[in-house]
């Protein structure tokens, strides 16, 4: 790499650069302010700017703060910096501010949106919050079922979806803690100082401190899924990078445990290695057989009665149906509470008929849609309930008659109905074909 | 080519027995000249607390360290008051008359009853310190919140006794393990330091240094099986922490180099998860034989004297097939 001009800070164009290499960033998606622009300049006034090597690795260390921005950075410094192998091109005009504003300016609205949408869902309660009928992009966005999103919709629903789980995963953080160090505990107060003749030198406290729901999360992964497990995998890496007590495996014809893979980093890397760790990816469904295998390997050591295991699966399964109900018992049995996430769901004629879906239900919790991102909402304040020490633990029969077909459309697809209602419809109906395929 | 300060970093760490690339030396040159806090991430293993403690070392100064876990609150890392002697003064002086109620109650509310944590202490300690806050992401989000305001104001408030302002600013070294992200506002106030694992060279650098009379042929082979394993998908990929304990058992153990026997027995040194375990140990062989270590099959000469041995080879082998 040739040197840079010894006059350049002379010339003040340094400065002006780094801003504007600030700027470009910014477009790229890294948050650098003026603050780190200033100390990125600041930092090189103490490193030999003459080498590239060291400006760069200089500049990298002020302004991007995660592997993410660094691996941005890397890709955007390149680009901005090749004047460096011009140096007459040193003072070309910064990129245009007008060109970066208007683009921050149109994200900025739908961000926002977003924000307001998420908050609708998660301070309220899921039964008294009513559904404004919204228009932006984002609102419509949010109630499209998964499986019939357009491609230009996809990258806003893969937004919403990362929004989403990091809302679940504060929200399940959160917990209420006594003032201070809680009461003082007298009984123990007392015992404990007894021997000093009954003055109170040690005080022992009582510490109520509410233990955070641990989960696990059974994701299908089979080809019925296709159209959503692309958004729940998402959904869950988001999840799984915001929240620690957290473990999720995939399963189609075998179990494979993909905590690990989720948390390695960039998006894009973890897809990677997802279908590398699953060669079953999008394979045929034996979720008997799958349980049968969490049942006995793992669930003795992350399964226990805070644990609440979360299964999304549209419940085709072409195993046996007899050693899924005995799994599910066995499941149960360890865990908190059971919840079954159906995309299915999402068609108002849904009735878990499926053998699969009929061996498990006794053995269920909840049952829930989980076809769209509104379904993945209210994921979070039954998890939230449950959290609590609520009533989520009703028996199915009861929950199948009052809210199973109308409520589980109610919030999501029924608004704006015709369309997606078609897509549901032809989608169970391919669902139905491929499945009879994989047999 | 690396400017004359930071290969002087180097140099100091290097000393120090840190082998320190360019990136690193140079987050540490700008952290400690410009005054900021350096957040180090990376996979577990690969030094990241031991920056700190290394820094220390080079500055002359001494180390405060702030372990973080689930839970942690502000009487464990900031202060605490010392109720039993605070109930004691109390008692001793029942029967003193001299002092009014407000003099009374302003002497066990003073200094000498605080209990100073470590951030507290780091910012009234008589010189800088280095300020280690280890594994932040485990702590809540309203601790790093907390934290936050602390590394910017350089002052603790203290209900009964005021604010307490920093004497001298710490070099504050943050590491996290990402188990759960840490927030962008903390980000932007520190440098950022990402260590990934050692490339082979590095690692054999930290592993000749660092692991006395090694034999050359034996860090070069253990650095390749590293190197090597990291590739696989574990539970639990060895850090550095792992290649030299595992250096340091051989040395002692007087092996010279790899084979097939050797490594099976200290694999418990190499991987802590039983998965690991079983999954390196089937493969083993045909790992070894990649990374350029003696086969089984010339390895059996040296043991045949002893048969169990023998049919453990024979099994490993063929299981590796």
């Amino acid at each position: 790499m040739s040197s840079l001009p010894e006059d350049l800070a002379l010339h003040g164009s340094l400065s002006a650069n780094v801003v504007g290499f600030a700027r470009h960033l910014r477009n790229l998606g890294i948050g650098v302010g003026p603050a780190e622009a200033a100390e990125a300049l600041d930092a090189l006034s103490h490193v030999d700017v003459g080498e590239q090597d060291q400006f760069r690795q200089a500049l990298r260390i002020c302004l991007a703060k995660s592997l993410r921005e660094q691996q941005i950075f890397d890709e955007g410094f390149e680009a901005f910096w090749r004047v460096w192998d011009r140096a007459t091109e040193l003072n070309r005009p910064m990129p245009d501010p007008d060109a970066s504003k208007a683009s921050r300016s149109e994200a900025l609205p739908v961000q926002l949106t977003l924000r307001e949408w998420l908050n609708t869902g998660d301070g309220g309660d899921a039964e008294e919050e009513e559904e404004t009928a919204g228009y932006s992009p984002m609102e419509v966005v949010t109630h499209r079922d998964f499986a019939g999103l357009q491609p230009d919709e996809l990258d806003a629903m893969a937004r919403v979806v990362e929004e989403l789980a990091r809302a679940l995963a504060r929200r399940l953080s959160r917990r209420r803690r006594a003032g201070g160090r809680g009461r003082i505990d007298i009984r123990r107060t007392l015992r404990k100082n007894l021997r000093r003749g009954g003055e109170l030198m040690d005080l022992a406290f009582r510490c109520r401190r509410q233990q955070k729901l641990k989960l696990v999360v059974l994701c299908d992964v089979s080809r019925s899924m296709d159209l959503y497990s692309r958004f729940l995998l998402q959904f869950l890496y988001a999840f799984a990078s915001a929240y620690r007590r957290l473990e999720v495996f995939g399963f189609s014809t075998g179990l494979r445990r993909l905590t690990t893979t989720l948390r390695e980093g960039e998006w894009s890397r973890v897809l990677d290695a997802l279908s590398r760790d699953m060669p079953e990816w999008s394979g045929g469904t034996r979720i008997g057989a799958s349980f049968a295998d969490f049942a006995e390997n793992w669930s003795a050591s992350l399964v226990d009665n805070r644990t609440a295991v979360i299964i999304l699966s549209d419940g085709w399964d072409t195993g046996d149906a007899e050693i899924l109900s005995r799994v599910m018992a066995q499941i149960r049995r360890r865990a908190f509470a059971v919840l079954w996430l159906n995309p299915l769901m999402g068609n108002p004629n849904f009735r878990p008929q499926t053998e699969g879906m009929r061996a498990a239900l006794p053995h269920i919790d909840l049952l829930a849609p989980a076809h769209n991102a509104a379904a993945l909402r209210d994921l979070a304040s039954s998890l939230g309930k449950l959290q609590r020490g609520g009533a989520v633990r009703r028996p199915y029969a009861r929950l199948c008659e009052s809210d199973l077909p109308e409520s589980s459309a109610a919030p999501g697809t029924v608004p704006d109905a015709p369309s997606s209602a078609k897509n549901l419809q032809t989608l169970a109906a391919e669902h139905a074909a491929r499945k009879r395929l994989e047999l | 080519m690396p400017s004359p300060e930071t290969e002087r970093v180097q140099r100091e760490l290097a000393d120090q027995g840190y082998i320190a690339d360019a990136a690193i030396s140079m987050s540490l040159h700008l952290a400690r000249i410009l005054k900021k806090p350096l957040l180090v991430e990376g996979p577990a293993g690969v030094g990241k607390t031991e920056i700190a403690k290394v820094l220390a070392r080079v500055l002359g100064t001494d180390l405060i360290r702030l372990q973080c876990y689930e839970g942690l609150d502000t009487s464990t890392a900031l202060y605490e008051w010392n109720y039993q002697r605070q109930l004691l003064q109390i008692r001793m002086e029942e029967e003193e008359k001299g002092r009014s109620l407000e003099q009374k109650e302003a002497h066990i509310f003073s200094e000498s009853f605080l209990l100073k944590r470590p951030l507290l202490q780091a910012i009234t300690h008589h010189r800088p310190p280095v300020l280690l806050i280890d594994e932040l992401d485990r702590a809540d989000e309203e601790f790093e919140s907390f934290l936050l305001e602390v590394l910017s104001d350089w002052q603790i408030s203290i209900p009964e006794l005021g604010t307490i302002k920093a004497t001298h600013i710490p070099y504050v070294i943050v590491t996290g393990n990402r188990t759960r992200e840490l927030s962008d506002a903390l980000r932007r106030r520190c440098f950022y330091l990402w260590i990934d694992y050692p490339d082979f060279d590095k690692e054999l650098a930290i592993v000749s240094s660092r692991v006395e009379g090694i034999d050359m042929e034996l860090a070069e082979q253990i650095c390749h099986f590293m190197a090597a394993v990291r590739q696989q998908q574990l539970e639990k990929p060895p850090g550095v922490a792992e290649t030299l304990d595992w250096a340091r058992a051989l040395v002692a153990l007087h092996r010279h180099h790899l084979d097939l026997a050797t490594v099976e027995e200290t694999l418990g040194l190499v991987f802590k998860d039983y998965h690991d375990v079983t999954q390196v140990k089937q493969s083993l062989a045909g790992f070894l034989a990649s990374v350029g270590v003696r086969s089984a099959l010339e390895h059996r000469g040296d043991v045949v004297a002893d048969p169990e041995a023998d049919a453990d080879d024979a099994e490993a082998h063929t299981s590796a097939r």
